[in-house]
């Protein structure tokens, strides 16, 4: 079991011990390098979802939840996600070059066609969600690989829609 | 039943159709209940088992996938109000509230319309003749050479000369648009085309109207609007200000009231063109007109919205009014009662409104479901929502869930509030603006109050990126979870929304633990 914090590319790995309900880390890696161990006790709370955490010695509340693969936590005011990933799993936002739908919606206009040199920015598609629309631009200079849907098709989430090449 | 506050009212009536979702529909459930009427809520098919539907006293379902077959369908209302009995419909805000043909269909159906006149909103509806009702009324308007721009085939041409006598950078907006929907900026002349044709497209998918209109855009300036009261009988007040300059591509973001910009003299110099703009189109009911208030302290007209806002509990914490009960009580016929000098100012009060949008991805709406949903709660706080814990969040709806509202003494210690509140706030399974909202409130160019309507638009955004937990200690405390079996008691199983802070005695709005539900 591997593990990521959302929206960035640090991969953890995590040794625990567990005494009585009190789970402790017993050793952190980062990236494969060997990081340096929280001083962390962590054990289940009366209530449904809240944790309480004590870090260097201090006691504090927090709230967690799992949705799909992705660990969400409330902790000191903050909201965090946490991604648990297979031993060896790649994260999914990492598939080269291709561009995905960042929400389910509609395509409203496709600015590009394959084959097309396109500038870093460009705008490459229009999609509508939750009533707004969205444009689609371009990460990084290159060319218009592969073009998925078509004006007025419905995406869903994470759907490839465009693919660029260099 | 005719409640008793009703007893002598000209046009009484006994049940009120809500005609929204949302947030705003519970809000208004709620005082319809509190002020002795009958409760009906429609809703659409992703919206069954909805919050306004579990409160509301009878529900009638509208068919159809799309908006313009439920609840922007002004028959299939009207039928709902007819097959219930409701003698009176509430819009609430978006959807058909300022439509000028659905109230006059309210009207002629015999059904008792909780609104200003169809003429007022037509006038006021459309920016052009706004404008120059204003300009007769001795309102100060925008300077600016304004058009509208017909949708036909041949608008481009007409557009480009009207955007050049204009200048840039300049606002397109629909004409029908509103709460940043329809509404661009362009800011060079390349950009008209893409940018009128994406406006012309999101105004008719959100308002069912195409018509945009050209405007000269004002930088460095505060939006200050005035939340106005007219009666059947010819009074009209205002109830002071609400400052909305923390905005984002002109959609509101946090509101405050008062102003911390605004003096005495200038509130009661907006105060009374807000009311004379009323007067000129003979105004019923609760509306806001929207000001711009330029760096050198002058202010101009930008538009009157001619229903309930948003914003709206800001002005009812500080003045202590419920201004739902204030539009039903003039609906019926009653006058105001109250005399523009008894509105005072109590304390400061915040609105942050909660969005599903992830900040760090250029503030992209998200979806997904509710999985813990804890709103705070506590003296000052108050917290109108349209969700419960449970709920999916989709892409069918705006993505605004809730607004966190609170009212303390001064201004700082109403900052130092919500800041507290937001951070309590548990909102788990669904990306929101929480994080973000604490980050723009305690930014110091809000905090010394000086921040104007493109501040947010022109900072950028790792300015509101806070400190935060080390991710070693995020990391364990997943892995600790899994072990612990947290996810186990979980799963998605979701509870039943409890509220355990009702029961206060007093004015339901000073009562400062108010929350809906």
């Amino acid at each position: 079991m591997e593990w990521k914090i959302s929206d960035s590319g640090e991969i953890f790995s995590v040794d625990l011990n567990e005494r009585e309900g009190v789970v402790t880390i017993s050793s952190m890696s980062i990236d494969g390098q060997e990081g340096e161990v929280p001083e962390i006790r962590i054990s289940k709370a009366e209530e449904k979802s809240r944790i309480s955490v004590e870090i260097n010695g201090n006691p504090k509340f927090a709230h967690v939840t799992k949705v799909g693969d992705r660990w969400w936590m409330h902790i000191d005011g903050e909201i965090y996600t946490v991604d648990e990933l297979e031993k060896g799993g790649k994260s999914s936002d990492k598939a080269q070059g291709g561009l995905s739908a960042p929400m389910p919606g509609t395509i409203l206009e496709v600015m590009v066609r394959e084959g097309q040199r396109v500038r870093e920015g460009q705008p490459l598609m229009t999609m509508e969600a939750m009533k707004m629309e969205h444009r689609i631009l371009a990460p990084k200079p290159g060319e218009v690989v592969c073009i998925n849907f078509n004006q007025g098709d419905r995406v869903d989430m994470g759907a490839v829609l465009v693919e660029l090449g260099d | 039943m005719i409640p008793e506050w009703m007893k002598g009212a000209s046009t009484p009536f006994s049940s009120v159709l809500v005609a929204n979702r949302g947030e705003i529909a519970v809000r208004i459930i709620k005082a319809v209940q509190e002020a002795g009427l009958r409760a009906i809520a429609v809703y659409s098919n992703p919206d069954k088992g909805a919050l306004h539907t579990e409160l509301a006293d009878h529900t009638i379902h509208l068919p159809g996938d799309s908006l313009s077959e439920n609840y922007l369908n002004s028959d299939a209302i009207i039928q709902a109000a007819k097959l219930s009995g409701a003698q009176a419909i509430h819009p609430g805000y978006g959807f058909l509230s300022e439509r000028a043909d659905f109230a006059r269909a309210v009207e002629r159906a015999g059904i008792i319309w909780i609104g200003p006149s169809p003429e007022a909103i037509e006038t006021m509806g459309d920016k052009i003749s706004a404008r120059s009702r204003m300009i007769e009324s001795g309102v100060p308007v925008i300077p600016g050479d304004e058009i509208a721009i017909p949708d036909d085939s041949d608008h481009l041409g007409i557009l480009a000369s009207v955007a050049a006598r204009v200048g840039y950078p300049l606002l397109l907006k629909a004409s029908a648009g509103g709460g940043g929907k329809g509404m661009r900026i362009v800011r060079e002349p390349k950009m008209l085309r893409t940018e009128y044709e994406a406006a012309a497209r999101e105004a008719s998918a959100a308002f069912g109207d195409g018509t945009v209109y050209v405007e000269r855009l004002l930088t460095g300036a505060r939006h200050i609007e005035i939340q106005i009261l007219a009666d059947k009988l010819g009074n009209c007040i205002h109830l002071n200000e609400r400052d909305c300059s923390l905005q984002r591509r002109h959609q509101k973001v946090i509101e405050e009231a008062p102003s911390s910009v605004v003096s005495e003299d200038l509130r009661r110099s907006m105060g009374e063109s807000a009311v004379l703009a009323a007067k000129s189109v003979n105004y019923v009911g609760a509306g806001t007109v929207e000001l711009l208030l330029s760096a050198n302290g002058e202010f101009y007209f930008l538009e009157m919205n001619t229903r309930l806002q948003v914003e709206h509990p800001i002005t009812e914490m500080i003045t202590g009014i419920d201004l739902v009960q204030k539009q039903l009580e003039i609906a019926s016929g009653l006058p105001i009662g109250i005399r523009q000098e008894s509105i005072g100012i109590s304390g400061h009060s915040i609105e942050a409104r909660i969005y599903a949008e992830d900040a760090k991805r250029g503030f992209l709406p998200s979806i997904g479901k509710l999985a813990v949903w804890r709103p705070p709660s506590g003296p000052g706080i108050r917290f109108d929502s349209g969700v419960k814990e449970g709920d999916e969040v989709t892409v069918n709806f705006d993505p605004m869930l809730a607004k966190l509202i609170v009212h303390a003494p001064s201004r700082m210690a109403a900052i130092r509030r919500m800041d507290l509140a937001l951070s309590s706030f548990i909102a788990l399974g669904v990306t929101t603006n929480i994080g973000f909202l604490r980050n723009a409130l305690t930014h110091p160019a809000f905090t010394s109050g000086s921040i104007t309507t493109d501040f947010l638009d022109n900072t950028p955004i790792s300015e509101f990126h806070s400190e935060g937990s080390e991710p070693s200690v995020l990391v364990a405390i997943a892995a600790a979870s899994k072990r612990l079996g947290v996810d186990r008691s979980g799963g998605g199983l979701s509870q039943v929304f409890t509220d355990d802070h009702t029961g206060h005695a007093g004015d339901p709005f000073r009562t400062l633990s108010r929350s809906f539900p």
